[in-house]
């Protein structure tokens, strides 16, 4: 030991002892300071990297992943004899993308000035478009070529904006098919929630109404997908995944094109509603309603103003008119008829009843069409003259739950199961509705009503054109269908319609015959003259169902005017039911479009412009006063 | 012979911070090829990492750490500061001298560090005076004021880090607590001076550390850019070379200031523990190297290499995983750059020069 540090004042030594002590105690806090900030950078870590792990890992993906989407082409809609009706065509939009948007004004600025466009009218626009969209916002749809040059040329001065050429929805005959295929339109953010599971995009159409929607599943395709890795300057580099668009399926129709055609022009200028069926197996052959709007404006847009003077027009051209209730009228005598026959109340075609012009029953009178009375009517003549009060003696006597019954074996009072959502069912009347409804009990006075088609009893058009099918093939009710076939592109069938039969209706041959018969006198000697096709037989029978006004101012209303009719050479090829809202009189105004529409089918000349404006020959008569709500006539 | 004897003896005994250290120099070169497309960076990287392991060694075998004179230290730091004064003036972070640029500040942390270790082992105690503590402290200032126009960031980081220095050091406590007290005041009245007072950008790292994602596109960019990086990595990583964040450039500085948050994408969270876990060993193995150094100039100097270090990683990984405001500062071992590389290695190569010349002591 060196003798120096024995030398070494003591408190030196303890001191030295001291400072040690003293630092190690100071490094112990050191220590502690080191574990605390290695313990809280670890648990943070931990949070980001674990916990928040696929928060971020999304986030990182949603940012350097850029994603197309490739839009699949709609199916196709096409006709039974090979026209194209639904198609797609290429069109070039103008979408802005919001997150490589850098001035919103600017770009506005200079695309008003691409575009020759308001600048304030394009930025109303672009704020309109961008409320409404939730992906990029389609400024302007179907650019002219000029227009697309001139934005692409300066598109390095227009970040964000995009010019891109889609397949959009197109429908070549326009309003003649809007009711029957419906439409397609952008699909609204509910919907798109609903449906992004099922390869929706945001900016894809989807159909709306009619074929469009009910078919949607099969017509939509499958969209397809590039994703390219975008880095922090927005280029894009390589495609990281790739999935091709599928084609939607095309779906061939039972519908024929031409007699499609010559409905719509038959009906356009009107409003109502043409429904044609197959007897043999109740494909739908035609089917019109008017008036109707140019489905492809639900893409294209409308004109200023023009669809609220759609939403706003009384004669309601968004109605499918086809599949919505009106009193049949006439046309309903067929069932009281075969009713009666089961009833045994018709004893045969001796059976007659004498028409004075009236029917006294209970304390009050119904009239019939013809004032002046038909004098002896037996079922062949009153169904040819449409004799309200044969029907009245019938209506007296009959039990409204037999005629309800019956009429629901010609399948009214139910929707058709074609499957629009907008079918109404309709109303067949009997004895536990009324007490449901009204809780009062049937009084006989409301069957005479309901013996010819008026009073609670509602039908739609195609449920009338349906329920004639059984006159025409002798008792079979189908389910009508429109889609015979749907069809990959590549020709393979991937569903094809089998006829799907109802119920058939029991009616012995002998009263077959006598309701043909009359049916036949309808349009020979009757009151459905108009409709005679030469060439071919036209079995028919006219209906002006009366409109209860509501209100007194409206009482100026016309009839609905009916015809329900078939025709073939031998055997019935074709059922139609036509239905002019408002139009008057059945023999007048609906006999003869079924005529023409007859002479469509069978491709005969036309007798459009030859037909004379015929004065009325049936006119319903004034309602007596009584104590049911309104007595009713009907022819 | 008898060094032979030693190194073998202090290589046994300090193996681990050894390894530790080699593995840190690996973690930094992996990295930065990490980064990807820069090529250049990666090359000066390994060069400057080689160049710091020559210094390195040449230091822990031909170099006393008791041999260094005050009177030179204060030469250096007069040196310095003049250096830093001109660049003030001039408004410039670094010194250019042809293909190197050289921040100063990063050897501003070596020369205070050894000048106050110096000045303290004087005195044979670790007990500040009232008037030594504020002397040191103006010591400190002087250099940082003329860093404070060009690099706000650092210079408050390296006032922090000598200052909590001092109080391990035995600055007086009831110095401590007025100038706390005094501090406080100034803080009160001073900061909305300040605060209008601060640039746009200053202002909005405060926005962008509160609310990152609402500030994604402007003050949070950074931030929101690192949290999606180190997020995304996951547990084990996107993998080197793979990570979005990092390949498509959105991390900004990825080779400097976010260099960690390009490691935690890469490597997830198991390559973030393996990083912390040796470098908070070798900085723990740091505070033993102070505890066992015989004399005062020995624990002193260790104990600061470990706070400065410390002082790294708590602002630039606080920075980077969101826990503080985001501040310019480099994280040894994984950000590039000649001047944090060669005085990291600087640094460490006196806390292992005092590792190994604690056994001449004996």
């Amino acid at each position: 030991m060196n003798p120096k540090d024995l030398c070494r004042p003591k408190e030196k030594w303890v001191g030295k002892e001291n400072i040690n002590q003293i630092w190690d105690k100071r490094l112990y806090w050191a220590k502690i300071l080191l574990f605390i900030v290695l313990a809280l950078l670890w648990l943070r870590l931990f949070y980001l990297q674990v916990i928040k792990h696929s928060y971020y890992l999304n986030k990182a993906k949603a940012r350097s992943i850029a994603s197309y989407v490739i839009k699949a082409p709609r199916g196709e809609i096409i006709t039974a004899d090979g026209v194209v009706v639904a198609t797609n065509r290429a069109i070039f939009q103008l979408y802005l993308d919001l997150e490589s948007l850098i001035n919103e004004e600017e770009t506005l600025k200079k695309l008003s000035l691409l575009l020759k466009e308001d600048y304030g009218l394009l930025k109303e626009k672009y704020y309109l478009a961008k409320k409404a969209s939730f992906g990029r916002v389609l400024l302007k749809r179907n650019l002219s070529w000029d227009q697309v040059a001139r934005i692409l040329v300066r598109q390095y001065y227009l970040p964000g904006v995009i010019v891109e050429v889609e397949a959009e929805r197109y429908y070549p005959y326009g309003e003649a098919y809007f009711h029957l295929l419906g439409y397609v339109a952008r699909i609204s953010k509910e919907e798109y929630e609903a449906l992004k599971d099922k390869n929706y995009s945001p900016e894809d159409l989807i159909g709306k109404k009619g074929l469009e929607k009910l078919y949607e599943p099969y017509l939509k395709g499958v969209n397809g997908r590039i994703e390219t890795e975008r880095d922090a300057q927005g280029r894009l580099g390589k495609v990281v995944g790739r999935s091709d668009p599928v084609a939607g399926n095309d779906l061939i129709l039972t519908v024929r094109h031409d007699l499609q055609m010559r409905a719509y022009e038959l009906l356009k200028e009107k409003r109502g509603a043409i429904v044609a069926l197959s007897p043999q197996n109740g494909a739908i052959l035609a089917w019109v309603s008017a008036p109707s709007i140019d489905p492809n404006k639900f893409i294209y847009g409308f004109e200023e103003g023009e669809w609220e003077k759609i939403v706003n027009d009384p004669r309601k051209p968004l109605l499918n008119k086809a599949i919505q209730p009106y009193p049949p009228g006439s046309t309903y005598k067929l069932i009281t008829a075969l009713a009666g026959l089961r009833a045994g109340i018709i004893k045969g075609l001796n059976w007659t009843v004498s028409c004075p012009g009236y029917f006294p029953f209970g304390n009050h009178i119904f009239r019939c069409w013809e004032r002046r009375g038909h004098g002896g009517v037996n079922l062949i003549r009153a169904i040819a003259v449409s004799c309200d009060v044969f029907f009245y003696t019938v209506g007296a006597r009959i039990d409204i739950d037999l005629l309800a019954s019956v009429s629901r074996e010609f399948g009214l009072g139910r929707t058709s199961g074609l499957g629009f959502s907008d079918e109404k069912a309709g109303l067949v009347p009997d004895k536990a509705w009324k007490k449901k409804r009204y809780g009062s009990a049937w009084s006989q006075g409301e069957t005479v009503v309901v013996a010819i088609g008026q009073g609670y009893i509602l039908t739609t058009p195609l449920q009338m054109a349906r329920a004639y099918t059984i006159f025409a093939n002798g008792g079979h009710l189908y389910r009508p269908f429109v889609v015979a076939e749907v069809k990959r592109k590549d020709g393979s069938s991937i569903f094809k319609a089998n006829p799907e039969f109802e119920g058939k209706v029991s009616i012995s041959a002998e009263h077959l015959e006598w309701l043909r018969t009359g049916l036949k006198e309808v349009v020979e000697s009757g009151t459905g003259k108009a409709a005679k096709v030469p060439g071919i037989t036209v079995w028919g029978k006219t209906g002006t169902a009366q409109v209860v006004a509501l209100q007194k101012k409206t009482r100026h209303l016309e009839h609905h005017a009916w015809f329900v009719s078939y025709a073939g050479n031998s055997t019935p090829e074709i059922v139609s039911a036509v239905l002019v809202e408002h139009g008057g009189g059945g023999g007048a105004v609906a006999a003869p479009i079924a005529g023409e529409l007859y002479r469509a089918f069978y491709k005969l000349p036309s007798l459009m412009k030859k037909i004379p404006e015929e004065k009325p020959e049936e006119t319903p008569s004034e309602l007596t006063e009584g104590i049911i709500n309104g007595n009713f006539t009907s022819n | 012979m008898e060094i032979l004897l030693r190194t073998k003896v202090f290589i046994k005994e300090n193996s681990l911070a050894l390894l530790s250290l080699f593995t840190l120099t690996g973690i930094n070169i992996l990295n930065q090829l990490g980064m990807g497309e820069t090529g250049a960076y990666f090359w000066k990287n390994i060069l400057w990492n080689f160049t710091g392991l020559v210094i390195f060694f040449l230091i822990l075998y031909k170099f006393d750490y008791r041999r260094i004179s005050l009177e030179l230290v204060w030469v250096i730091y007069g040196a310095l500061l003049l250096l830093m004064i001109i660049l003030a003036l001039f408004k410039k972070r670094w010194l250019v001298l042809g293909p190197l640029s050289i921040q100063p500040s990063e050897f501003l942390k070596i020369v205070l560090l050894y000048l106050i270790s110096l000045i303290v082992s004087k005195k044979k105690e670790f007990k500040l005076s009232n008037g030594e503590g504020i002397f040191l402290l103006l010591t400190i200032s002087i250099p940082l004021i003329f860093l404070f126009p060009v690099d706000l960031d650092y210079s408050g980081i390296i006032f922090l880090m000598f200052f909590v220095f001092l109080l391990f050091l035995g600055f007086p406590k009831r110095l401590f607590i007025f100038m706390g007290i005094i501090g406080l005041i100034f803080l009160i009245v001073l900061f909305p001076l300040a605060w209008n007072k601060l640039k746009p950008h200053q202002k909005g790292r405060i926005y962008g550390y509160l609310d990152p994602e609402k500030y994604s596109k402007t003050w949070g960019y950074q931030i929101n850019q690192s949290l999606i990086a180190i997020g995304s990595g996951g547990i084990v990583g996107q993998g080197l070379q793979k990570g979005w964040s990092t390949r498509l450039n959105y991390l900004p500085a990825k080779n400097t200031d976010l260099a960690f948050s390009v490691w935690a994408e890469a490597f997830g969270l198991l390559g973030a523990t393996l990083f912390l876990v040796v470098y908070g060993y070798l900085l723990y193995w740091g505070l033993n190297v102070s505890r066992k150094a015989k004399d005062l100039l020995g624990k002193s100097l260790s104990l600061g290499i470990v706070l400065i270090l410390l002082f790294q990683l708590i602002f630039n990984l606080g920075g980077a995983s969101g826990l503080l405001p985001m501040t310019s500062i480099p994280q040894p071992f994984l950000s590039y750059g000649g001047s944090i590389t060669i005085s990291t290695y600087l640094l460490l190569s006196l806390l292992f020069n005092i590792a190994f010349r604690k056994d001449f002591f004996k």
